[in-house]
């Protein structure tokens, strides 16, 4: 077909859509000013114009051969709002555990959490109106920000329809169902209006940040508990490699929940003081809140447009145990399943990992198992991997605690330092590997593991490696 | 890139508990929007549902102990049940192979998750019950169902409101398609419950009749209103269309493509078309498909004012070069809106639809919009000849999903 032909076809199929003369339509008439045509009829237009074309799209063959690089962090903690902030808590050990102020803990046996202070939702949510948002939203919007101007992504140079949202949650704003509650308590219900419906839904979190920013390429909301940023950064990972979306934001979301608090403080499985990972003595975790968004974009693209790359995505696994709702396999073995898959897909031997970023709560069971799963494996080589848990600093911050751990990781691969477990006094003999007591350690670390479990036996591990282009 | 087939099905609906009875039922006009009796409706300005009345998982998991599973877990494992009876994947097999579960589902119990919060300030937060406690998270449905069910793959919840069962089956293709699984099943699933039921009716999204029933919700009528909740669960068994062939077993349908989309300015003036007719053209070029290759179309329709009229114009845009006029139907006409089961439940009814040639009608729609022209949507059922269906799932919060299935015979081919 010479370009006269489709032109003369792509204007006859005008005409018949639009009910015009064939003569009206000039090679460069102007659908609104010339044509006068309604918008309806200019998108009827476009939209058969693109079938015409019938040019298949890079969309549709899932090749999975795209390398995807992590170009942009953003980060909102109890310890720092932003890369840099976090990052320097983070080596150096900084806690982020203070007194619950979001309720009141007085008929609670434990009273501290780790909680986001002095947030300032105006200074991130622009065009939304912040006020009508949830916390985790506003989390999100924060983090999704952050992670763009880390980025240096020049948003105008983006198709919006390419740029995809994938976000984690454990409850999604459970604050507007606490305030239901407190509504229903009190026999006030009529104090419940529109709001509650428009912004309890855990979806409006991604949905907040892709109208925030004008993103309208793949909306995704994964709330797969305490391992679902892990989750959305695998959806994202996929996304990106089918070749789907251009740019993914992708990462987790959590605020502070009564309900979250109630739950573990009646499970036993609180701290009363600290969090101590790994620790002979650790009591229990701590409750969080916060968020954390990466910015993931096809390796080459990041490269062509002279990116920053902190590290590259080379694969995940995730498995269930099927085995209980709350309590980990005794075995490891969905664990350790999905660990294997993450080493299998990205082609790396156990004995290649420098570094693991383990779940770690801090209760006692936790700790034991996923110890088990560690060794179960990476065998001897388990005794020569640095491992850390960043929730002794930052609590346990649910939906979001992977994907600040996946940030960690990038930043580890980044930067060859290995964020410490704080709190850290005496050694477990079920827990006998090397747990980065204390300090931040500099060490050379080309791939990281980020594992992350959840309630309903959910476990997901993602690997991330030094960037060789 | 594999092809992924259909194996099997499980529905729980309010119009019956296997597929072809809901199907028959769509297809004969019943209305399930009644009164609702699992709680009171006193203070609600819409006391209609879809509800499923006298649901009893002991039914189809026998002697089981299911008193850690709620509703919504209940309506899950129930229809997984189902679905893995009917796809002939056996605990034995289950027990040497990974199958695995994506969910789609808008609040999992928001029941549950209140009632546990309530209980705590009621009475102390030592009175909390733990066992409740593990239900409260999003993903407890998908969690309990894969503990009695032993389903050790992939398991993922997903959660973007209407859209949540049909990007379920859309997300579950994908991980189909690049060998990381290769039996999942997926769908999606809602309760109906005073919480949810409440905050919709606050926000007026619910529709309003001067009668107990019969006459609402009516999508694409020009005296639409509103939607009716419904609940539900729908799962289907998707396999790698190789692996399905080496176990013999039939094929109900192909699924052929999908295409997701986000309209950024939810809740402005700006209408979400454009977003709409995005996803199906995306979902079209999935499938390497031409708009007039689709002989049928579930629409997501469900009686609310501008989500209708907003899939109507995106219709029309997207379909109306075709030289055939193509047929539509909204079962939510007669199910009301199951929220993050309705996607997985059109797509179930559209694999019957293709199976039977029969598709269901709109029931109540009188008059519609001059804009979205008559022909397309009929009440009563059609006899058609579908070789490929769309399936619609549009969010009034901008999600939008489509989803493209071929009939099982071509696909065998």
């Amino acid at each position: 077909m010479s370009v006269e032909e489709i032109r003369a076809t792509i204007k006859e199929s005008i005409a018949n859509i639009a009910n015009l003369e064939l003569v009206d339509i000039t090679d460069h008439a102007s659908y609104k000013d010339d044509l006068k045509l309604d918008s309806l009829t200019i998108l009827e237009i476009a939209v058969s114009a693109e079938f015409c074309a019938a040019v298949p799209s890079s969309g549709s063959g899932l090749e999975m051969r795209r390398r995807v690089a992590v170009t942009g962090i953003g980060v909102v903690t109890s310890v720092g709002t932003g890369r840099e902030q976090f990052w320097e808590s983070m080596l150096a050990g900084r806690c982020g555990v203070s007194p619950v102020e979001c309720f009141d803990t007085s008929s609670y046996s434990v009273h501290r959490g780790a909680e986001v202070k002095e947030f300032c939702a105006k200074k991130f949510v622009l065009k939304l109106d912040a006020a009508q948002l949830g916390r985790a939203s506003q989390f999100a919007v924060a983090a999704a920000r952050l992670a763009l101007e880390d980025a240096r992504v020049r948003i105008d140079s983006l198709d919006p329809g390419r740029v995809g949202v994938s976000l984690g949650t454990t409850s999604g704003e459970p604050q507007e169902i606490e305030r239901f509650d407190d509504s229903y308590m009190s026999r006030e219900l009529n104090k419940v209006g529109a709001e509650f419906i428009a912004r309890y839904p855990c979806h409006m979190i991604s949905a907040h940040v892709a109208s925030e920013l004008n993103f309208s390429g793949i909306n995704m909301m994964i709330p797969t508990a305490c391992a679902a940023g892990n989750y959305a950064i695998a959806y994202a990972f996929d996304t990106l490699r089918a070749g789907r979306a251009d740019l993914m934001l992708a990462g987790g979301s959590d605020a502070f929940s009564r309900i979250t608090y109630t739950g573990f403080a009646r499970l036993g499985a609180i701290a009363p003081e600290i969090c101590q990972p790994f620790d002979r003595h650790r009591k229990g975790m701590i409750p969080g809140e916060g968020a954390s968004v990466l910015v993931l974009e096809p390796l080459e693209r990041a490269v062509e447009r002279g990116a920053r790359i902190y590290a590259e995505v080379t694969g995940y696994g995730l498995s269930c145990d099927a085995h209980h709702m709350t309590a980990a396999h005794p075995t490891g073995d969905g664990a350790a399943r999905a660990m294997q898959q993450a080493l299998a897909e990205s082609g790396i031997r156990p004995e290649d990992v420098s570094y693991i970023s383990a779940h770690g709560t801090g209760t006692p069971t936790n700790d034991r198992l996923e110890t088990v799963a560690v060794k179960r494996v990476f065998q001897e080589t388990a005794y020569s991997i640095p491992i850390s848990s960043v929730k002794s600093m930052l609590g346990h911050t649910m939906g979001a605690a992977s994907a600040i751990e996946a940030a960690v990781c990038a930043l580890s691969v980044f930067n060859d330092r290995i964020p410490p477990t704080i709190n850290f006094e005496e050694p477990d003999p079920d827990c006998d590997l090397d747990y980065v007591p204390n300090y931040a350690r500099e060490h050379r670390v080309n791939v990281a593991m980020n594992n992350a479990y959840a309630f309903g036996g959910n476990n997901a591990s993602l690997v991330l490696k030094k960037c060789e282009v | 890139m594999g092809k992924v087939v259909i194996t099997g099905a499980g529905v729980i609906s309010s119009l019956g508990d296997s597929l072809d009875e809901f199907h028959a039922a769509l297809c004969k006009g019943q209305n399930a929007i009644k009164p609702i009796e699992l709680f009171p409706t006193a203070m609600l300005g819409c006391p209609l549902g879809g509800e499923i009345k006298g649901f009893d998982a002991q039914m189809y998991l026998g002697k089981r102990n299911l008193r850690p599973l709620d509703r919504t877990s209940r309506l899950v494992a129930s229809a997984a049940q189902l679905a893995l009876d009917s796809s002939g994947w056996t605990e034995e097999m289950r027990n040497n192979e990974e199958v695995g579960l994506i969910l789609g589902t808008m609040f999992c119990s928001v029941r549950t998750i209140s009632e546990f919060d309530r209980r705590a300030l009621e009475a102390g937060p030592t009175y909390a019950s733990p066992m409740d406690f593990s239900n409260t998270v999003i993903n407890a449905a998908a969690g309990q169902t894969a503990i009695l069910h032993n389903l050790r793959g992939v398991n993922t919840t997903v959660s973007t409101g209407n859209t949540s069962g049909l990007k379920a089956i859309a997300y579950a293709t994908d991980l189909i398609r690049s060998g990381r699984a290769r039996a999942l099943l997926a769908g999606g699933a809602e309760e109906l419950c005073f919480e949810s039921f409440y905050g919709f009716d606050r926000a007026g999204l619910l529709c309003r009749s001067e009668r107990q029933s019969g006459d609402f919700p009516i999508p694409f009528d020009t005296r639409r209103n509103g939607m009716a909740l419904g609940e539900g669960a729908a799962l289907m068994m998707l396999e790698d269309a190789e692996s399905a062939r080496e176990r013999g077993v039939r094929v109900l349908a192909e699924i052929k493509g999908y295409g997701c989309a986000y309209h950024c300015s939810r809740g402005r003036e700006e209408s979400a078309v454009e977003a709409i007719a995005i996803s199906m053209r995306r979902a079209l070029d999935d499938a390497e498909m031409l708009p007039h290759e689709i002989q049928c179309l579930s629409a997501s329709a469900n009686g609310s004012r501008q989500g209708d009229r907003d899939e109507a114009q995106a219709l029309v845009a997207t379909f109306s070069s075709n030289s055939h006029r193509l047929p539509v139907t909204a079962i939510k006409s007669m199910l009301g809106e199951t929220l993050g089961a309705s996607g997985a439940m059109q797509a179930l009814d559209m694999v019957e639809t293709m199976r039977d040639g029969v598709l269901p009608g709109t029931i109540n729609l009188g008059e519609t919009e001059d804009d979205f022209p008559f022909p397309w949507i009929s009440t009563v059922r059609r006899k058609i000849d579908p070789h490929n269906g769309l399936i619609n799932s549009v969010g009034f919060d901008g999600h939008c999903c489509s989803l493209i299935l071929a009939r099982g015979v071509e696909s065998l081919c």
